[in-house]
């Protein structure tokens, strides 16, 4: 009973709330640096194929010989395609899979969005499975352009040969598609789109021929012109959009058989030297995590991946002693694992994080990273939720438990007395706050206790007017979000302009308006419920953003960490100082930084992110309008009010 | 092209022969483009009607005449098919497709019986037997599997009394077929595959094909008058080979990448070198002989056979006038040319193998092919766990006929469709095509969905069938091994019911089978939870079962374990060892 109370006594004590400040870095500490000592050995793990039909690399790989006459031949005929319009480019495509007994079609696209439209075609053939019954397939795709926009002359004719080549096996348990798309990310989505029958028909044609479950794809990106190129390395690239990972037994077979069964040296994240350290181990994941955090097409894969295909592309880099025939060979055992399959891809990690090939750290190890950062705004606010409960008018402790403690320090052989504490010692302790005596009787029952009255005042907490502004401010993200989606492509950095210097002085504007406004000034306690709202807001949202982006909840809970700590300060200098890293944090400022640091230019990531949003259904930007540019309009409002106190 | 006048003569040659004796063979080849060859195996039994009940078998299998008596099935079909027909390129489907089901295993039968619940056991009976005998899963074909067809199917047998007759379909789309289905198939037949077409049946080859159906049929068949009535039984094989393919040796199988030097080379493109070979169609029909396609020789004729007439001739190839054919053989053969030369037929010699060489050649004519009135295909629409859609696309190629057609689904219990989503939409006028519907739904873990729609397309029109469903949840217990690769739903069946073709089989075409993915629990969770309540189980139980039967004593309550004089010895050197121990 005793501890009970004394516990229940604790609640009131002013202290408490000194405690949740402490308790927020701490997480935001320890998340950071949890994340920091995942490279090491002790905290990640070896790749290993999780699924046993998989058997990467067991198979004997036959794509030699005359193959290669034929490759040469294929890819002199996509050379000469280069200049040609579109519809001559898949009258050839065509003509060439039809020479090839397989069964060929093409789909046309047009997106249009703001001021420009995208218009091309993508031309696929579907080898069916001799013995298959049109249930699955899997998918191999060569964009005609890459990431960089040249024209992948030998990726396009590698998988023409490879067409030819696979249609003799009789072994395909699956059927194989062959996928010419237009570009790497919006050909691609438009063509897996209408195969799964979740395209606009204004924009994208409809599939005229379809196969069965696609169960995996591979694309391959060898940019290399007539002549040829030899290449040092691949890398694998495996972003999907939204930051959708494939399954990691995919990514592994893929490194398996390059590396172990053709001798390829694979890399990841455009980390082309890896010499296995603690550098750059957290280099190449903190480079996946912006990748995934951005959560853009990231390769003719990512489109296949959020309707759960798993998909990877193959990149050649660098010089070195590699050539097409060992691609293509790496490609064929890749398909002959795949083809093993009975089920989906199913046994390894969706959720990981890749430090090296042949390393990463699985969801379980590394999410509490990320939730530790989101438990701290909720903590916070819970903090305010409490602070706000108290009457603003005596900030001081009141009672409680500060003079038994007292008490207790005085007479340290006798510790009793915790049960009526507050008469016994009110008047000891009570010099600071004189008016704490005011007491009075409160009956429970048979019991009856004296105790100052302002530990039973009770302090109504206003939430209509938190609430709305709260709702009200989290609505204007609506505006930027239209506008830099629907808006004019090429006016999309003038509203970029604009929308950082609106967004800089917003909240003081808002501050303002509300010192000024129809409710004056609006008291301190509605701050604090408002700052409250938006922390636990905030929390929530990024706990749980962390389990289906983590990349992008972590980026966003440490660069909206000092929301936790900003408060209406009546020294000016502490004002300003506080506005001052707000506005360094300011989403629009974030990404003009960011941009600056990443070498980017900031024009055209608006333009892919309004792509993003048309084409790839990407959410990140939803994210950022409406999660995170509120939670700091809020925060800098509390601050700025500041300035008119 | 040739004119289709000779395909259709052919349709009815072949029925004509087969009401005239007691036992028939066939083996028709038919030449498709790119290098592919038909198949068509057929074989009849004929057994009289009074013989059959007095199970006085000569050419029906008593095995197969006792499990058809014993389940009072009078009329019975069975399939077992793999792969796809491919409309587009190979044309019109082998007998208008009404000797072949969906992928898997398919079977329906007339069950005679005074009601319903009689006729469901006699059908129960009837799969189990049949499943030992063809050793196929068809046991699993239990009522969530079985559907009652109204429009879909009408007997192609003279039945006396049709009142107390029941049809009963079943599916097993996941059934895989194999080898030790064509053993017990071959052995039906009264020549086991020693002699005569049937000595051509590999399962090797036919196994490897790009398509084969292999089908069962019986049914009885009586003069017009309804007397004089036999039990037919048909046992038909229909593969479509790859040339190119089949002519591996068994040895080699592998297409390893064939010398630059056997490879034709387009030297008109500019960039042909010593390293550069752009390769080129031939365009010619490919040589093959019997042999080298079907991996064994064809070992002369059934003597059961007719020796005389137009049944003698087991042996037909249809294909152009001016492809060239050679037979060889050391025995006796007749060569006879029918319907205008498209159709050469060869009585086989009795005990010497006979082979047909054709050798390559450039062609100047297409070769015999019919278009199909349907061309259909059916796929999922949709992705996630919780819902879907399934699109039908049924087109009528035909610029002046209307078709009409009975549309059958008959889908697992856990895949749940919303009937007030199925729209059936015509590209060309907004009219509705649906004249007809029965629709019985689904009962959980009872019986599945069985719906079938009468619809009426108009010349060169594509009709598209779409409705949503809901994906069930399944107890975790009623997943199979490979739950994550998802559940098969039978494939669509489609009778053309006009222009009707004028024969008792019908014409039908059926869709692919589907793949419907789940929602599949991680099954490693529920395996974790086992594994983790047993150990606190083992632990709990081994405690408290030690504290219940356990007798706690002091240790000086111990009576001494042997009295007398042994037994303070043994104590005494105990204490010694236990001194010399601590020492």
């Amino acid at each position: 009973m005793a501890l009970l109370s004394s516990i229940l006594a604790l609640r009131r004590d002013a202290r408490l709330l000194k405690i949740p400040p402490y308790l927020s870095a701490f997480c935001i500490v320890v998340g950071v640096v949890w994340l920091l000592i995942l490279p090491l050995n002790e905290y990640s793990r070896r790749t290993y194929v999780s699924e046993n039909a998989l058997l990467p690399g067991q198979v004997h790989t036959y794509f030699t010989g005359s193959e290669h006459d034929v490759f040469r031949a294929y890819r002199h005929e996509v050379h000469g395609l280069i200049d040609r319009s579109v519809e001559e480019r898949s009258k050839a495509f065509e003509s060439i899979f039809l020479e090839q007994n397989l069964k060929v079609a093409t789909q046309k696209y047009n997106y249009t969005f703001g001021n420009h439209s995208i218009t091309n075609e993508n031309v696929y053939a579907i080898l069916q499975g001799p013995r298959a019954d049109a249930t699955e397939a899997i998918v191999l795709i060569g964009a005609w352009k890459n990431m960089d926009g040249e024209i992948n002359n030998s990726g396009v004719a590698l998988v023409l040969t490879l067409a030819r080549y696979f249609k003799r096996w009789s072994l395909w348990s699956k059927d194989i598609i062959f996928l010419i798309s237009a570009d790497s990310t919006i050909g691609p989505q438009a063509w897996v789109d209408a195969y799964h029958n979740g395209h606009d028909e204004t924009q994208v044609e409809s599939l005229k021929i379809k196969s069965g479950a696609l169960q995996g794809a591979v694309a391959v990106d060898y940019p290399a012109g007539p002549w040829g190129h030899r290449y040092d390395k691949l890398h694998v690239v495996y972003d999907g959009v939204n930051g959708q990972l494939p399954n990691l037994d995919l990514f592994n077979t893929a490194v398996q058989i390059a590396g172990g069964q053709m001798g390829i040296d694979c890399v990841i994240q455009r980390m082309f030297t890896h010499d296995d350290s603690y550098k750059e181990r957290l280099l190449t994941m903190l480079r996946g995590m912006i990748s995934q955090g951005a959560g853009h097409a990231t390769g003719p894969h990512s489109s296949f991946i959020p309707y759960h295909v798993d998909a990877i592309t193959l990149v050649t880099v660098g010089d070195g002693w590699h050539d097409e025939m060992s691609l293509g060979r790496t490609v064929e055992s890749l398909f002959r694992s795949l083809n093993n399959l009975l089920e989906h891809l199913h046994q390894s990690f969706f959720f990981y994080l890749l430090l090296h090939s042949k390393r990463f750290v699985s969801i379980g190890t590394y999410l509490p990273s990320a939730m530790l950062i989101a438990v701290n705004f909720s903590i916070t606010a819970m903090a305010l939720w409490v602070k706000s409960g108290r009457p603003d008018t005596s900030p001081s402790n009141p009672a409680s438990t500060k003079p038994p403690i007292k008490a207790w320090n005085d007479e340290k052989k006798r510790f009793i007395g915790v049960k009526e504490p507050v008469t016994q010692d009110k008047p000891t302790s009570s010099k600071e706050t004189p008016n704490s005596t005011d007491t009075e009787v409160v009956k429970d029952g048979n019991a009856i206790s004296i105790v100052p009255k302002s530990a039973t005042k009770i302090t109504e907490r206003p939430l209509l007017t938190p609430v709305l502004i709260l709702l009200g401010i989290h609505a204007l993200g609506l505006a930027p979000l239209y506008y830099f989606n629907y808006w004019d492509t090429d006016f999309l950095y003038g509203i970029f302009l604009t929308g950082a210097n609106i967004s800089t002085l917003m909240p003081i504007v808002l501050a303002f308006v509300f010192y000024w406004g129809p409710e004056t000034p609006i008291s301190q306690q509605k701050i604090t419920l408002i700052q409250c709202f938006s922390l636990l807001l905030l929390g929530m949202f990024l706990a749980a953003l962390a389990t289906l982006n983590f990349s992008l909840s972590f980026l966003i809970g440490v660069l909206t960490t000092p929301l936790s700590f900003v408060r209406k300060s009546k020294s000016a200098a502490l004002t300003w100082l506080q506005l001052v890293i707000l506005a360094v944090l300011n989403p629009i400022m974030v990404a003009q930084w960011s941009c600056k640091l990443l070498g980017l230019d900031v024009a055209e990531v608006l333009r892919l992110a309004a792509t993003g949003w048309h084409v790839w259904g990407m959410w990140t930007q939803v994210v950022v309008w409406l999660v995170w540019a509120p939670a700091w309009v809020m925060g800098a409002m509390v601050v700025a009010g500041g300035l008119f106190d | 092209m040739l004119s289709f006048l000779p395909f259709l003569l052919l349709g009815t040659f072949v029925t004509r022969v087969a009401s005239s004796s007691d036992y028939h063979e066939r083996l028709l080849l038919r030449p498709l483009p790119h290098g592919n060859l038909l198949a068509s195996f057929n074989f009849l039994s004929n057994e009289s009607q009074t013989a059959f009940e007095q199970q006085n078998f000569r050419y029906l299998p008593r095995s197969f005449g006792q499990i058809l008596q014993h389940a009072h099935a009078k009329e019975l079909h069975l399939r077992f098919s793999v792969g796809r027909w491919d409309a587009e390129s190979w044309g019109q489907r082998p007998w208008n497709g009404a000797r072949e089901g969906g992928t898997g295993v398919e079977l329906w039968a007339w069950v005679e019986a005074d009601n319903e619940e009689e006729a469901f056991a006699r059908w129960l009976t009837l799969t189990n037997a049949l499943s030992g005998l063809f050793c196929a899963s068809m046991n699993f074909i239990d009522a969530t599997k079985t559907i009652r067809p109204v429009m879909s199917f009408v007997p192609e047998g003279h039945h006396g009394n049709v009142s107390n007759l029941h049809l009963l379909h079943g599916t097993l789309p996941h059934e895989v077929v194999c080898t030790e289905n064509l053993t017990p198939f071959l052995k039906l037949l009264p020549c086991k595959g020693k002699a005569g077409v049937s000595s051509l049946l590999d399962g090797h080859k036919l196994f490897d094909a790009s398509f084969q159906t292999m089908a069962i049929d019986v049914r009885p068949v009586c003069e017009s008058d309804g007397t004089d009535c036999a039990v037919e039984m048909e046992q038909t094989v229909d593969m479509v080979l790859d040339i190119a393919r089949s002519k591996r040796p068994r040895d080699n199988p592998i297409p390893r990448p064939l010398p630059i030097e056997e490879i034709e080379c387009d030297t008109s493109k500019g960039y042909n070198g010593h390293d550069t070979c752009y390769p080129l169609n031939k365009g010619t029909e490919p040589a093959w002989t019997l042999e080298e396609v079907f991996g064994r020789p064809l070992k002369g004729a059934c003597p059961l056979t007719d020796e005389n007439g137009d049944a003698a001739n087991t042996v037909c190839i249809n294909a152009p006038p001016e492809r060239t054919i050679e037979a060889n053989t050391t025995g006796q053969f007749v060569e006879t040319k029918l319907a205008y030369d498209t159709m050469r037929c060869y009585k086989l010699p009795e005990g010497a193998d006979f082979d047909l060489v054709l050798p390559e050649q450039q062609m100047t004519t297409g070769l015999v092919r019919l278009d199909p009135p349907l061309f259909a295909a059916r796929t999922i629409n949709g992705h996630g766990q919780e819902r879907g859609s399934t699109q039908s696309v049924i087109r009528n190629p035909s610029t002046v006929q209307a078709i009409e057609i009975v549309y059958l689904e008959s889908l697992p219990w856990f895949m749940k469709p919303y009937l007030h989503t199925l729209r059936a939409h015509l590209d060309t006028t907004d009219e509705s095509p649906i004249t007809e519907t029965y629709y019985r739904p689904a009962i959980d873990r009872k019986r599945g969905t069985h719906l079938e729609l009468r619809m009426i397309i108009p010349p060169s029109s594509t009709l598209t069938v779409t409705y949503d469903f809901e994906k069930a949840i399944l107890r975790y217990t009623e997943y199979p091994p490979d739950a994550n690769r998802g559940f098969d739903a039978a494939p669509a069946v489609i009778r053309v019911l006009s222009p009707s073709i004028g024969d008792s089989k019908g014409m039908y075409i059926r869709t692919t089978s589907l793949l419907l993915p789940l929602p599949t629990p991680d099954f490693s969770m529920p395996y974790n939870v086992i594994i983790l309540t047993s150990t606190v189980m083992a632990l709990g139980f081994g405690n408290i079962f030690n504290l219940l039967v356990r007798r706690f004593v002091g240790a000086d309550e111990v009576p001494a374990s042997q009295g007398g004089l042994k037994g303070v010895l043994l104590g005494k050197l105990n204490r010694l060892r236990a001194l010399f121990g601590k020492a």
